[in-house]
């Protein structure tokens, strides 16, 4: 075993037993699995590269140094070949892509083996036992002696040439080994992966590697925020060339996200059948049938037969998204009916389409909502579903897979909503949320009682004012009201969590409950409470302060009075939070729990402040 | 799916701005709480006779920021990486502890300038540092930061009211005018500590890993360099500029009244001339906000850098078994500096300015590696440095490491 990382520097040394250099590089023939060593690089005297052939004159690599066959003044020096890869310059401390781990990763190190003679790589080391050992090898023994104790083992992360994709080098011309797998030759979906996890620059020109067919399945599978800004990179030409492979739906999505500018460039250099049909798209909404529907569907008429059908779609159908159902036609392009392709491929082929078609289509249109147009789909088991207008004429049909995608969507929606995270940050941040969210209430509080306190040694002077002036019983209920605020928060919380349930669960605007009738349910619940935390503020002031205080009756009324009012408050912001919803604007469940509790708490601590000054002064103008 | 409206003519205005913000950002972010109280007590303990510094490391700012700048848009790459690919494992060891240590006594000084504004307005450090370590922490993890970046630079360019304050201060203009030229010299240890930390605010050396980083993310192009480099320099100039205007305002009211700057209110008071009776809460404000933004960047920058150099999954989209050691990085950076400034009996002003002496002290041999690289032909092609370039930022890196040796020597032989 030998690792590049201890070879480099070490002295080369000639037949007489001369030093004549240190080990700069090494270079490996690029053809097979576990390339061979084909040349040594060294530095000569005053940092002279040097080249030689490994197989004619290395002859024994060892630890500390490496010893040539001849003398330095019969060694012939060779030169770089193309189709060579040297390790140090070319792998060593650089990013590849692991294309069967499909992740960017940076060399730490290179591992060869002797066999039969033979120098070999086998592989890059890419794990933190190559940091260590780069940092120094005693670091690495180490840390290696300290995980056994702990019975754990530091491997070895290798990655092996057939699997490496280089970034920095173009190896395109170069022969490699006929199993390589280079990134271009993956799934689409994966080469995304890796795309989205490298630099623009970088991301750039991997692309340039892949031919326009890949390029469009490439750039399909990318997540949104990456697709626009890839096309925007790339000159006007190819991009348009790329956007026209692709489905239109996709196509169109890009083109929507573009600048109005570039949009134009791209859509004048397409084809012309292309162009319109990417248009029309462009007219829909998004996140409608409309949005997500491929124009591009196999259509026939009724008079033809099954055989014609077949030959229909052998000619015009090779590259379309789903054909897996047929629609038929009347001849003003009205949807009449639909086979599917097993109904085809049973009928014998004189049958006429007539005999075959079923009537009854399930149809959305352009203007519904995405996902009831996926609810449908599952509901009805179905791979596409044909969006028609008015009129009846078949505008173009959504796949099945375009129908995962917004549920998946929906989905990341409902539960941005009811946690505050949206997924990609990870069961982490969700977790973290869900505490802070149940939490809230106390941080309101915590933030309330230092405000009050803040207030209060300003507002009351530093002169003792008499015990009861209005402002010092105002004072006094606005403290007794921070002992009881979580009461009040809590009823907040509460309120935000049930609109909440409503906002994820019925979307459907006809049941929606007018802002009336909604505050004439929250006043019935609101008065309730309001009684119920009237009592318990009774208790308080009774039991803990002592005997029947004389402000008493004010804080009853306060506390009522205000409890009353949250709920009122939160059935207001409920109903703008379901507006809003219907109106596809983002809502966030943390953010209503805490608008709710903040206006409760402001209206609490205001309202006991302003009874007790109002109380107080009345009974000082009527008692003195 | 409406395309966006129309912008027809693309003015060379509108070009300008298409590449603008990298450089103006990172370093208005380098106007911190670290670099307000090393500003201010350059002006507070020495009145003007620094200032001749600042004219001097101006230049050699906006050169570095320069540098930086276009090794990003040249290679594609960040810094770390380029370090990496150039100088091997070991060497990339050094350098990211050293970029580590930067980021942390920085963010360490950004929570004591946390503390020290929210104790102008009676809150105890003990509930503001934690609070703010969480809110940081929160943004950072959220990912909500870039909404809420641009509203702490907003509210920490209140710094500008300096450059008012100084008219309204009436400074001695000649004697300011002489100060800039004429280099003064006070001979004992803090002066030449300040030196070091006047250096290490002004060009931060993470400033350079987030502003290459910056340059990289935004896709900049050798070719659109040409225009994005004004950005930068002017972006250098402008936060210089402002920093002059501390070292003038404070020097003006400050140093005459013999005032020494033992918390941010005395700090503060060199606002008074402006703002009169609301100098503390402008001063407060700004340094609260100029600290939030720095203390997310702070821990964000060398998260990345170093996950950069080691090949280690980074990006705030990754989970934590994802990218353990990104998530892992950037958490230890905050919650430390948060514990450290909850030592009891700590001096918030002195750790300010120990930090940036940190900073200063690591400068150079972060230079030495940007030198190396960014005169490699073989990584920067024909754009390598113009020998005037050279001359400016290695006499940087040798002063730099001449103030430290005396510091060094000063402080053993017991001098000053």
């Amino acid at each position: 075993m030998f690792y590049l990382t201890q070879m480099l520097g070490k002295p080369v040394v000639d037949a007489a037993g001369e030093i004549i250099g240190e080990i700069s590089d090494i270079a490996i023939a690029t053809g097979e699995v576990f390339p061979r060593v084909t040349s040594l690089a060294f530095l000569g005297p005053e940092k002279t590269p040097f080249m030689l052939s490994w197989r004619k004159f290395v002859a024994t690599l060892g630890e500390d140094r490496i010893e040539l066959n001849a003398e330095r003044s019969a060694l012939r020096f060779s030169y770089l070949q193309p189709d060579e890869v040297l390790l140090a310059r070319d792998l060593l401390n650089k990013q590849i892509v692991d294309t069967q781990g499909m992740k960017v990763v940076r060399v730490n190190d290179l591992k060869l083996s002797e066999s039969r003679n033979q120098l070999r790589l086998l592989g890059a080391e890419v794990g933190l036992r190559g940091i260590l050992r780069g940092i120094h090898p005693v670091v690495e023994r180490g840390v290696a002696s300290v995980l056994k104790l702990f019975g754990r083992e530091l491997n070895e992360n290798l990655i092996a040439w057939n699997y490496m994709d280089l970034l920095d080098r173009d190896l395109s011309h170069v022969r490699l080994s006929i199993t390589h797998k280079r990134l271009h030759e993956l799934h689409p979906a994966d080469v995304a992966d890796v795309l989205e996890q490298l630099g623009p620059s970088q991301r750039a020109r991997v692309f340039e590697h892949l031919d326009n067919a890949q390029a469009a399945l490439t750039v399909a599978e990318l997540e949104d925020e990456f697709q626009a800004d890839l096309i925007d990179d790339l000159g006007d030409q190819r991009a348009s060339d790329i956007l026209e492979e692709m489905d239109p739906d996709d196509a169109a999505d890009i083109i929507g996200d573009l600048s109005y500018d570039k949009a134009e460039a791209l859509l004048r250099l397409m084809g012309v059948n292309e162009a319109r049909t990417i248009r029309s798209l462009l007219g829909y909404r998004e996140k409608t049938a409309g949005g997500i529907m491929t124009p591009e569907v196999t259509t026939v008429t009724e008079d033809m037969s099954v055989q014609e059908v077949i030959n229909h779609l052998r000619e015009n159908a090779s590259e379309r998204e789903g054909i897996y159902y047929i629609y038929v036609l009347d001849t003003d392009g009205s949807l009449e009916g639909v086979i599917s392709l097993r109904d085809l491929v049973i009928a014998e082929p004189h049958t006429l389409v007539e005999e075959l078609v079923s009537r009854e289509v399930t149809t959305v249109g352009p203007d519904d909502d995405q996902e009831l147009v996926a609810e449908m789909m599952s509901k009805y088991d179905l791979l596409a579903l044909p969006v028609v207008d008015e009129a009846g004429k078949l505008l173009g049909i959504v796949t099945v897979d375009d129908a995962l995608e917004v549920l998946e969507e929906e989905s990341a929606e409902d539960l941005a909503i009811a946690t505050g995270a949206t997924r990609e940050h990870g069961p982490l941040a969700g977790l973290w949320w869900w505490l802070v969210r149940r939490h809230a209430w106390l941080l309101v509080w915590g933030i309330a009682f230092l405000a009050v306190m803040g207030i209060r040694t300003p507002l009351l002077g530093a002169a003792t004012p008499a015990a009861d002036a209005p402002r010092v019983v105002g004072m006094m209920l606005a403290v007794w009201a921070l002992m009881l605020l979580p009461l009040l928060l809590r009823t907040a919380e509460d309120l935000s969590s049930r609109t909440l349930a409503e906002l994820i669960e019925d979307e459907d605007e006809d049941e929606r409950i007018p802002l009336g009738r909604r505050l004439l349910r929250e006043g019935g619940i609101g008065l309730a409470s309001a009684v119920l935390s009237g009592l318990v503020a009774f208790g308080f002031s009774f039991l803990i302060i002592g005997e029947l205080h004389p402000y008493t009756t004010p804080f009853v009324i306060a506390t009522a009075l205000a409890t009353l009012l949250t709920v009122l408050l939160g059935g207001v912001l409920g109903h703008v939070a379901l507006r809003r919803s219907a109106q596809e604007k983002p809502v966030s469940g943390a953010g209503l729990a805490l608008a709710a509790m903040v206006m409760g708490t402001v209206m609490y601590l205001v309202l006991a402040y302003a009874v007790g000054h109002v109380w107080a002064a009345g009974s000082i103008a009527s008692g003195g | 799916m409406t395309p966006a409206p129309d912008k027809k003519k693309r003015l060379p205005l509108f070009a300008i701005l298409a590449v603008i913000g990298p450089g103006i950002i990172s370093a208005s972010a380098g106007n911190d709480a670290g670099g307000i109280s090393t500003y201010s007590e350059a002006g507070a303990r020495y009145g003007y006779s620094m200032l001749w510094m600042m004219l001097a490391m101006t230049p050699a700012f906006a050169i570095v920021q320069e540098m930086a700048g276009r090794m990003g848009a040249v290679t594609g790459k960040g810094f770390s990486a380029l370090i990496r690919e150039r100088f091997g494992v070991r060497l990339t060891f050094g350098a990211m502890l050293m970029l580590l240590g930067s980021t942390a006594a920085t963010t360490v000084a950004e929570f004591a300038g946390i503390a020290a504004a929210m104790e102008l307005f009676g809150v105890s450090r003990f509930i503001s540092v934690p609070l703010a370590a969480l809110v940081v922490w929160i943004l950072v993890v959220r990912g909500s930061f870039q909404r809420v970046e641009k509203a702490f630079l907003a509210l920490s360019s209140v710094f500008i009211a300096y450059v008012v304050a100084v008219f309204l201060a009436q400074p001695d203009w000649a004697e300011v005018g002489r100060a800039f030229v004429v280099p003064q010299i006070v001979p004992d240890r803090g002066f030449v500590a300040l030196a070091i930390g006047l250096t290490g605010t002004t060009i931060a050396p993470w400033m350079q890993f987030l502003l290459q980083s910056n340059i990289v993310d935004k896709g900049t192009t050798v070719r659109e360099w040409a225009l994005a480099r004004w950005d930068v320099i002017i972006g250098a100039i402008a936060a210089n500029l402002i920093a002059c205007a501390i070292i003038i305002t404070t020097g003006t009211v400050l140093y005459p009244a013999g005032i020494e700057i033992a918390g941010a209110e005395d700090a503060a008071r060199a606002l008074a001339p402006l703002a009169g009776p609301y100098a503390e809460m402008l001063f407060s404000i700004g340094l609260l906000s100029a600290s939030l933004l720095a203390a997310a960047v702070l821990p964000l920058t060398s998260a990345y850098a170093i996950c950069e150099a080691f090949g280690w999954e980074s990006g705030l989209d990754r989970n934590w078994s994802e990218a353990p050691v990104f998530n892992g990085l950037y958490t230890f950076v905050i919650v430390a500096s948060a514990a450290i400034i909850l030592l009891p009996g700590l001096n918030l002003i002195a750790i300010m300015l120990v930090s940036q002496v940190v900073n200063g002290i690591l400068l150079p041999f972060l230079l030495i590696f940007m030198m190396v690289i960014v005169n490699d032909r073989s990584i920067m092609g024909r754009h390598t440095n113009s020998r005037l370039n050279n001359v400016l930022a290695w006499s940087t890196i040798v002063i730099v490491i001449a103030l430290t040796v005396i510091l060094m020597g000063m402080t053993v032989l017991g001098i000053g």
